[in-house]
C-alpha cells in the first residue's frame, strides 16, 4: 500500500477472527490509538435505548485490571488522553500519549474495551453526567434539530438518539451495558488502529486481548426510512430546520456523487466573515431576504441508507422564504450544474477530505472507518480519482433524487412562519 | 470511504458525540508544522459535548463558582457591618479599642504572672512554725529590779535585765570619747528600764556572766571583757558592744523579741 505521504507504509492485517489491525508511522512524537467497534446507537434495542450514550460516560469506571482511580491517574501521569467518540454506526475509544508512554495506556486502552465491569454505584454516579450531558447538548439547536431529523426520518435503528432519552435516564443499568458490550463488541465488528505504533506490536495486542468475542454479534436491523417532520416551538428567534430525503449509503459511487452536490450547493463557509460566493444556496437565499441567514447542504451516509438535504438558520419572520428559496436552488441543479460549479465542487471536496487528514485524530479516524468497512484502504489518491469520475449527470441525478424522495423535515424555534413539510 | 467529516462538512460535529474521559495536556499538533501549510477548517472533529466539565470524575476541574460565603454580620463590629462604607473612618477607633484591650490585658496577665510564681517560690521559704520560733515573747513582770534573766532565743542567750535607776543614770552620763564602740544608752534601749542583748561576747563568742565585772554589767571569763550595764565594751579584748536584737514591747508586760 502506498504511503500517506511516503513517510511510511500502511500496514493492515486481517486476525482470522475477524478483528482488523491497521497502523502507520507518521513519525510524530505523540501516538494515537483507537479501537473501533460497530457499535453506534443504531443497535440499540427498544429496551436498552440510550446504553450508548451510558457507555461513552463510562470510559473511566473500573475494570478488571484497573481501578477508575488506576486509570485517570496513569493517563494523565503520562500526560495522555483517552476518550470516546460515538456516532449512529461507531464507537471509537481512543487514546493518545508520547510515543515512549504508549504502553502504558495502550492497557488501559484495552482494559476499558474489554473488560469493563460496570459497578452498579459507579453505573448510578452516571446520571448526573448523563443530564449534564443532555443539557449541553441542549445548549446547541442544531443538535436538536439533527437528532430530530434522524428520529422523523427513520422507522428504527437510525431514529435512536445519540443521548439516553429521558424516561431512560437513570434506569439504564450495568446488566444493560454488560449485554450491549457482549452482542456488540466483537472482534469481527472491531478495528484496531494505531498511529505512531509498531504494526506488531498491534497484532500482538489484538491477539491476545481483543479476540475474547468472536462472531457477529447481533446482527443490527436494517434502517426503514419513513419521511415524517418534528416541530419543537420554543422562543428562540433564530429558527433552525433541516429538509432531507434519502440519500445514499457509505462507499457507493451515488455517495460520491451526493458528496459533490453538496459542495455545489455550498457546504459551510471556506472563509471566515467572508459572503461565501461560492455556496449556491447561499447566494439564492440571500436574494430572497436581507435579515441574517444560514444555508448549507447536509449530507451524511450510513452502511445502508443517508440522508440528503439542506440545514437553514433564518430570522422566525422569513423562514418560509428562506427554506423555499433553499429548496428551489436544489431544484435548479437538477436541470444541470455548469463545468465551473462542478470543478469547484470536486475541488472543495478534495480540499476538505485531505485536510481532514493532516491531523492525527482525522488520519486515524479515516484509517479506522476503512479498515472496520471491509478493510480495503483506499489511498488518498484513489479517493482524490474517485472525485474526480463523478460526472454533471451524477449530480443532477442525486439532486433529482433530493427533489422527488419522501422529504423529512425537523424544525425549531419561534415556527409561525415556518412552513410544514407537505407545504415546501 | 470519506470519513465523517469530510462528508458532512460543516454539520459533522452534530452527527456525533464525544466524552473526554481523561483529558490529556497532549494539544494537536499543528499539522502545518510538518510540511507547508495547512487550511485546515477550524471547525474540530469533537462534538459540542466535548466541553471539559462534562467528564468530573475523569479528572477535569469544574470552576468552583457554587460555593456561597457564609454572612458573617453575627461576627462584625457596627462600624463595619455595611460593605459599601469604606473601613478606614473606623480603622483608628477600632485599633486603639483594641490595642487598649490587648495591653490592658497583658499588663494584668503579668501581675497575675508574678504572683502565681511568688506564691509557688515563696512556699519553699521558711514555714510559719519555723518563724514562729524565731519570736520570743517574755513576761517582764516576772523579772525583779537590778535582776538579768536569760532566754534561749534563736539558739543563742538573750539577757532581759531590769535595771535601777542608779543604773540607768550611770549609763547615760557616759563619756562617748571613752568607749571603744561609741553608742549612747538611748540608742541601745527603748524603754530605759529594760535592756535587752544577746548574751554572745563580742570577741570571741563566750557568754558572759550577769553581774559581774568592773562595770556594773557583764563579765566574760574567756578572755576577760567587761561590758556595763548597757552592754557596751568596756575593757578588754572585744571590739563591738553587746548586739541589741529588735524588739517590740506589746504593752507595759511583755516584750517579743525577733
Amino acid at each position: 500500500m502506498k504511503g500517506i505521504r511516503g513517510i511510511s507504509k500502511l500496514s493492515v492485517t486481517k486476525l482470522p477472527s475477524g478483528l482488523m489491525i491497521a497502523s502507520l508511522d507518521n513519525y510524530f512524537p505523540a501516538s494515537r490509538i483507537g479501537v473501533f467497534v460497530k457499535a453506534g446507537c443504531r443497535y440499540e434495542s427498544p429496551e436498552n435505548q440510550g446504553v450508548t450514550h451510558l457507555l461513552r460516560l463510562a470510559a473511566n469506571l473500573t475494570t478488571k485490571g484497573a481501578s477508575a482511580f488506576r486509570i485517570c491517574r496513569g493517563v494523565e501521569a503520562v500526560g495522555g488522553s483517552l476518550g470516546v467518540t460515538s456516532s449512529r454506526e461507531n464507537m471509537i475509544y481512543s487514546v493518545d500519549c508520547l510515543r515512549d508512554h504508549i504502553d502504558t495506556v495502550m492497557e488501559y486502552l484495552i482494559n476499558v474495551t474489554t473488560a469493563p465491569e460496570f459497578r452498579p454505584w459507579e453505573v448510578s454516579d452516571l446520571t448526573p453526567r448523563v443530564k449534564m450531558d443532555k443539557a449541553l447538548a441542549a445548549q446547541t439547536p442544531q443538535m436538536g434539530v439533527i437528532e430530530g431529523v434522524h428520529g422523523a426520518a427513520y422507522k428504527n435503528a437510525l431514529s435512536n438518539s445519540l443521548y439516553c432519552p429521558d424516561y431512560m435516564v437513570g434506569q439504564v443499568n450495568a446488566d444493560h451495558m454488560h449485554n450491549f458490550i457482549q452482542n456488540n463488541f466483537t472482534s469481527a465488528r472491531m478495528a484496531l488502529v494505531g498511529l505512531g505504533v509498531d504494526h506488531n506490536v498491534l497484532k500482538q495486542v489484538g491477539e491476545q486481548f481483543l479476540n475474547i468475542r468472536s462472531g457477529m454479534g447481533t446482527a443490527g436491523t436494517k434502517a426503514q426510512y419513513r419521511g415524517g417532520e418534528v416541530r419543537v416551538q420554543n422562543g428562540s428567534s433564530l429558527v433552525h430546520s433541516v429538509v432531507v430525503s434519502e440519500g445514499a449509503a457509505v462507499g457507493t459511487d451515488e455517495a460520491m456523487a451526493f458528496s459533490v452536490l453538496q459542495h455545489v450547493l455550498g457546504a459551510g463557509p471556506h472563509v471566515k466573515r467572508g459572503s461565501n460566493p461560492t455556496s449556491k444556496l447561499f447566494q439564492g437565499v440571500a436574494k430572497a431576504t436581507a435579515d441574517p441567514f444560514d444555508a448549507s447542504a447536509f449530507n451524511s451516509n450510513y452502511s445502508d441508507s443517508g440522508l440528503f438535504g439542506v440545514y437553514t438558520i433564518s430570522q422566525s419572520a422569513a423562514a418560509g422564504d428562506v427554506i423555499k428559496a433553499a429548496i428551489s436552488q436544489v431544484k435548479a441543479v437538477t436541470g444541470g450544474v455548469s463545468e465551473a460549479d462542478l470543478t469547484r465542487a470536486k475541488t472543495q471536496l478534495k480540499a476538505e477530505y485531505l485536510m481532514s487528514l493532516e491531523s492525527s485524530e482525522g488520519l486515524l479516524d479515516a484509517m479506522g472507518l476503512q479498515a472496520l468497512s471491509g478493510g480495503v484502504y483506499h489511498s488518498p489518491e484513489a479517493i482524490a480519482q474517485k472525485i474526480d469520475s463523478v460526472s454533471a449527470t451524477d449530480v443532477a441525478n442525486a439532486a433529482n433524487k433530493f427533489v422527488s424522495g419522501k422529504k423529512s423535515m425537523a424544525s425549531s424555534g419561534n415556527l409561525i412562519k415556518t412552513p410544514f413539510v407537505d407545504e415546501i | 470511504m470519506l470519513s465523517l467529516a469530510a462528508r458532512s462538512g460543516a454539520l459533522s460535529p452534530y452527527l456525533q458525540a464525544t466524552n473526554v474521559a481523561v483529558n490529556g495536556s497532549l494539544k494537536a499538533l499543528l499539522p502545518g508544522a510538518v510540511k507547508g501549510d495547512s487550511l485546515l477548517k477550524s471547525s474540530s472533529q469533537k462534538a459540542p459535548a466535548i466541553s471539559a466539565c462534562v467528564s468530573a470524575p475523569g479528572g477535569i476541574r469544574m470552576a468552583h463558582t457554587d460555593i456561597k460565603v457564609p454572612d458573617f454580620s453575627d461576627y462584625r463590629r457596627p462600624e463595619l457591618l455595611d460593605p459599601k462604607k469604606s473601613s478606614q473612618e473606623s480603622s483608628e477607633s477600632r485599633k486603639t479599642f483594641s490595642y487598649l484591650v490587648t495591653g490592658a490585658t497583658a499588663v494584668v496577665g503579668v501581675y497575675t504572672a508574678k504572683t502565681v510564681a511568688t506564691q509557688f517560690i515563696s512556699s519553699m521559704s521558711a514555714s510559719a512554725d519555723v518563724l514562729a520560733m524565731s519570736k520570743i515573747e517574755v513576761k517582764l513582770g516576772e523579772i525583779p529590779e537590778g535582776k538579768n534573766m536569760t532566754f534561749k532565743w534563736r539558739g543563742k542567750p538573750l539577757f532581759i535585765r531590769h535595771r535601777t535607776e542608779k543604773e540607768i543614770a550611770t549609763e547615760e552620763a557616759v563619756d562617748m570619747a571613752m568607749l571603744r564602740d561609741p553608742q549612747h544608752d538611748k540608742d541601745r534601749v527603748a524603754n530605759p528600764k529594760w535592756i535587752i542583748v544577746i548574751g554572745v561576747c563580742t570577741h570571741l563568742g563566750c557568754v558572759p556572766i550577769a553581774n559581774a565585772g568592773d562595770y556594773g554589767g557583764y563579765y566574760c571569763p574567756c578572755h576577760g571583757s567587761h561590758y556595763d550595764a548597757s552592754g557596751r565594751i568596756r575593757k578588754g579584748p572585744a571590739p563591738l558592744n553587746l548586739e541589741v536584737p529588735y524588739y517590740e514591747f506589746t504593752d507595759d508586760d511583755t516584750v517579743v523579741v525577733g
